[in-house]
């Protein structure tokens, strides 16, 4: 059985890999868009799903990653390598600098110090010469999908790879344990402090790999959809619906509702967010522990799941 | 009285304005059980936390094994073989019963033995069937009765391998029988050369099963000795009963 779900995901793996070189452009382009939020929602189950802080700050470290990489092309005129490399860099030291006072703070006062952090990143960044101001930079062009596409899945699998091992490592134990009670957690000889840093930079880590892949893939950055607080409200949205701590349930999570948005975006753009919204509202009310509880739930007891669901969370 | 493996000079702690803990002293042999009494509010649970390191000190020393450590963090302390349960219970809710103790033998003062996930299991598995909990393995934290989570903060204290175990108040709540129960189950943990401290309002248990007594009334120590001659000391009557009228 194991042995088969190992097969069923290298030959997913392999699959994800081959579609630039059958598909079309825009599904390519498609396809670079969601394995990249993919890759930020599995970040975001990193911090939000296994430690249960829930961060609104995710956003900034997309926005260093993209700054890193454009301001060591753009301005220092310095190889893509090197520029995520930086992206990279500045989102983990960033992440290392404020995560410690930040986390420090529990639930709502969490979250709403981690709102303010994006907001006032982008103020910042909106005045910084080197970095083009308001205005934004624009990168060197390189037209390469398929480089960018393969990029991305590699990133992804990274992400994914590295939550797989959350799930079975001692550090996930941590996490996990913090998430259930951080002050149990404390006395049972958990450094909490330690680990909350660990995974906000690992989150970073990948956040902002994907931001600087991001905005070499784009061409052209500006304050405003760099640090946009609407992609981290999709990150926690996408983790949810996907199953929050677990190892999959965010990636199918993005997958599915990529897809969905951007098929309402095509067809009926004016109710498009309408729709978006409705699904999240049933999502909450009939399956508030992700797609991937519902599939095991769903196979276990039928359409009983959902009155299952409703009476364990008085809903 | 042997060299004492833990021992509070001078403890103090002040919340702002409120003196919730005032000049405690006191030492405890390896192997003792020391009760730990006084009405609500006298700062029992306060004591505690300052042991366990949730809350640090405004003033005064504690040392463990020789060492002081009212500056070390709390889950150094963990690590140094101190143990705690809580008042107000708190399990891991949404985890099993077995990963709740696994955490304890993951990070416990056996660290560099049990950082492998099987071996942690395996030695969770040990204090299920030791605290009677075997039955409930599979099931959730959270769906566990009363007398079932009291259990589980003992494994869960008792995973990290304690020379040290604090039990606040475990016999809340209980009934006569579970009560026993627990009681017993203390004197086992005793056994296996556990020391500890234990916070009690059940008279009963505490009579039964401390070797001495300390009590506290407004954050203040009172008195201190062997069980019989405390319960009979006049402050400590008049905490619990108010002053007799002449």
């Amino acid at each position: 059985m194991k042995n088969l779900q190992r097969a069923g995901l290298a030959l997913l793996a392999v699959g994800l890999a081959a579609v630039p070189f059958v598909a079309s452009d825009t599904l390519v382009q498609f396809g670079i868009n969601a394995l990249l939020v993919a890759t930020l929602t599995q970040g975001w189950n990193i911090i939000g799903g296994f430690t249960g802080y829930p961060s609104f700050g995710n956003s900034v470290f997309y926005g260093l990653g993209t700054y890193g990489t454009a301001i060591a092309m753009a301005q220092l005129h310095l190889p893509f390598g090197v520029g995520l490399v930086a992206g990279g860099v500045l989102g983990v030291a960033f992440a290392l600098l404020f995560g410690i006072p930040i986390l420090r703070l529990r639930g709502p006062y969490f979250a709403i110090a981690t709102l303010g952090l994006a907001a006032v990143m982008s103020a910042i960044v909106a005045t910084i010469g080197f970095a083009g101001k308001n205005i934004g930079l624009i990168l060197p062009l390189f037209r390469g999908d398929t480089l960018f596409y393969e990029l991305s899945l590699v990133l992804l699998v990274a992400a994914t790879g590295t939550v797989a091992w959350l799930a079975r490592s001692r550090f996930g134990a941590g996490l996990v344990a913090i998430r259930e009670d951080e002050d149990a957690a404390q006395v049972m000889g958990i450094n909490t402090t330690m680990y909350k840093v660990g995974a906000l930079a690992l989150a970073a880590f990948f956040s902002s790999l994907a931001g600087g892949i991001h905005a070499y893939w784009i061409t052209f950055i500006d304050p405003g959809s760099a640090f946009d607080p609407t992609l981290n409200v999709r990150m926690v949205i996408m983790t949810l619906f996907g199953g929050p701590g677990t190892i999959f349930g965010p990636v199918l999570g993005s997958f599915v509702l990529s897809a969905v948005s951007e098929v309402l975006a095509s067809k009926v753009s004016t109710v498009a967010s309408l729709f978006y919204g409705f699904v999240i509202v049933l999502a909450v009310v009939f399956m508030p522990k992700g797609l991937l509880d519902l599939f095991q739930g769903f196979r276990h007891s039928g359409f009983r799941y959902f009155a299952q669901n409703m009476r364990r969370f008085r809903l | 009285m042997t060299a004492p493996i833990f021992e509070v000079k001078g403890l103090t702690k002040k919340f702002r304005g409120l003196t919730a803990l005032s000049d405690v002293t006191f030492q405890v042999a390896p192997g003792e059980i020391l009760g730990l009494i006084g009405p609500n509010g006298a700062g029992k649970t306060t004591l505690i936390s300052l042991i366990s390191g949730t809350l640090l000190p405004t003033a005064g020393e504690i040392h463990f094994e020789g060492r002081r450590i009212d500056g070390l963090p709390a889950f150094k302390r963990a690590r140094l073989g101190i143990g705690r349960t809580f008042q107000v219970m708190k399990p891991f809710p949404g985890l099993s019963v077995l990963e709740n103790v696994t955490v304890g033998a993951l990070f416990g003062a056996t660290e560099g033995q049990e950082k492998k996930r099987a071996k942690a299991r395996e030695l969770a598995r040990e204090l299920l069937e030791f605290t009677g909990l075997t039955r409930h393995a599979e099931q959730r934290a959270d769906q566990l009765g009363g007398p079932d989570r009291k259990r589980l903060e003992f494994a869960k204290a008792l995973a990290l391998h304690p020379k040290l175990l604090l039990l606040d108040e475990v016999m809340a709540g209980l009934n006569h029988v579970e009560v026993d129960e627990v009681v017993a189950l203390i004197r086992k943990i005793r056994d296996r050369k556990v020391t500890i401290l234990v916070i009690e309002h059940v008279m009963k248990a505490i009579r039964n099963l401390s070797d001495r007594l300390l009590v506290i009334h407004h954050g203040q120590q009172i008195a201190q000795g062997k069980v019989d001659e405390v319960l009979a000391d006049q402050r400590v009557v008049e905490a619990y009963l108010g002053k007799r009228r002449q």
